[in-house]
């Protein structure tokens, strides 16, 4: 893998988020990518939470209306995320924790799609709650939390910084 | 003839609290536990989330998202905000005491400060002002203008808040200089 990652470190745009002083290069996407975290994970967790029982008058399915901001925040971070990937990517992809983070992040969005699509296949409001979304949601609290944890570990656990000799 | 410079006091109280949050086992307490720093990051950042999640959810009902939502049952959700502000504010607490002098002489933390402060003020004004009004309007009744104000105050704060202090760590001051 590096030479994949000498030639990705050594292109333009890699070399712009890592070393332009700017506070819109680096710092800035890493900003953009905690935001886009916040409404990711958090509206998508206050749609769990919902239907775990917390504010269970609020009908699951006018929260889907939310989805836009969801989708909002899943692009700003998937777009801010290549960029910080592109930035360090040996630091990244030598790192087993990194493909925890994307494991989890990938199972959380399954869990909360599914959930979705029953609350908007119900046609009956309130929707009824089943077991298995009390399930769904449980898992996509528990897929978040490793996934914010994992990407937080991203920047004490890596063995590696850059694959380059600069 | 003897008035104190107000700057120079100002200053001396600076260097009188980052000497005493340095005198209090925090720091000591994260130098011991190698991963008690992560571990509270990842809390605060989980804690974000539970905030953004349920006070940014309330912010955008209130600027006219999603109207069919009554406004009191999605209140029923900001427990769990104030749950993630409070795990925020404890691992916060945790940051500043293990490592006063970079919040304290850090231009970014003054502005996630006053961020705070404002979101602070704003949440006054709705619970004392508009939360009686608030808590009677049902599926597809717009909040009044105040409120949406307050709303789009509060979303605004927040993000400025994760702005400010995510990018903290690139204006620590790069020497302790007292």
């Amino acid at each position: 893998m590096d030479p994949v990652f000498v030639w990705l470190e050594q292109t333009a745009l890699s070399v712009w988020v890592r070393e332009s002083p700017s506070m819109f290069a680096f710092p800035g996407i890493l900003t953009l990518h905690t935001i886009g975290m916040a409404f990711l994970v958090g509206l998508t967790s206050a749609f769990s939470l919902r239907t775990l029982g917390f504010a269970e008058r609020v009908p699951a399915s006018e929260l889907l209306r939310f989805v836009p901001v969801v989708w909002f925040g899943f692009v700003l971070n998937l777009v801010s995320g290549v960029l910080l990937l592109m930035a360090y990517p040996a630091k990244a992809l030598t790192n087993p924790v990194f493909y925890l983070k994307l494991t989890t992040i990938a199972l959380a969005l399954l869990a909360v799609r599914a959930l979705g699509r029953r609350v908007a296949a119900a046609s009956s409001a309130p929707v009824p709650v089943w077991p298995k979304d009390h399930v769904l949601a449980s898992l996509t609290l528990a897929f978040w939390v490793v996934s914010v944890t994992a990407g937080r570990f991203l920047a004490y656990t890596h063995s590696r910084l850059l694959a380059s000799d600069f | 003839m003897s008035q104190e410079n107000p700057i120079s006091s100002l200053e001396s109280l600076r260097q009188q609290l980052v000497l005493w949050l340095e005198s209090t086992p925090a720091g000591d307490f994260v130098t011991a536990y190698t991963w008690a720093w992560p571990i509270a990051e990842s809390f605060h950042f989980v804690g974000l989330c539970l905030l953004v999640g349920t006070i940014g959810l309330f912010d955008l009902r209130l600027l006219g998202f999603a109207r069919q939502i009554p406004l009191p049952q999605l209140h029923r959700l900001i427990p769990w905000g104030i749950a993630g502000f409070s795990i925020n504010a404890a691992s916060g607490s945790l940051f500043m005491a293990a490592a006063p002098f970079q919040y304290l002489y850090n231009e970014s933390f003054y502005f996630k400060a006053t961020f705070l402060g404002v979101a602070g003020v704003n949440v006054a004004v709705f619970y004392l002002l508009f939360y009686r009004k608030i808590v009677t309007l049902g599926a597809g009744e717009q909040a009044p203008l105040p409120a949406r104000i307050i709303g789009g105050v509060s979303l605004l704060m927040w993000i400025g808040v994760m702005c400010a202090g995510r990018l903290l760590t690139f204006y620590r001051p790069s020497f302790r200089f007292f």
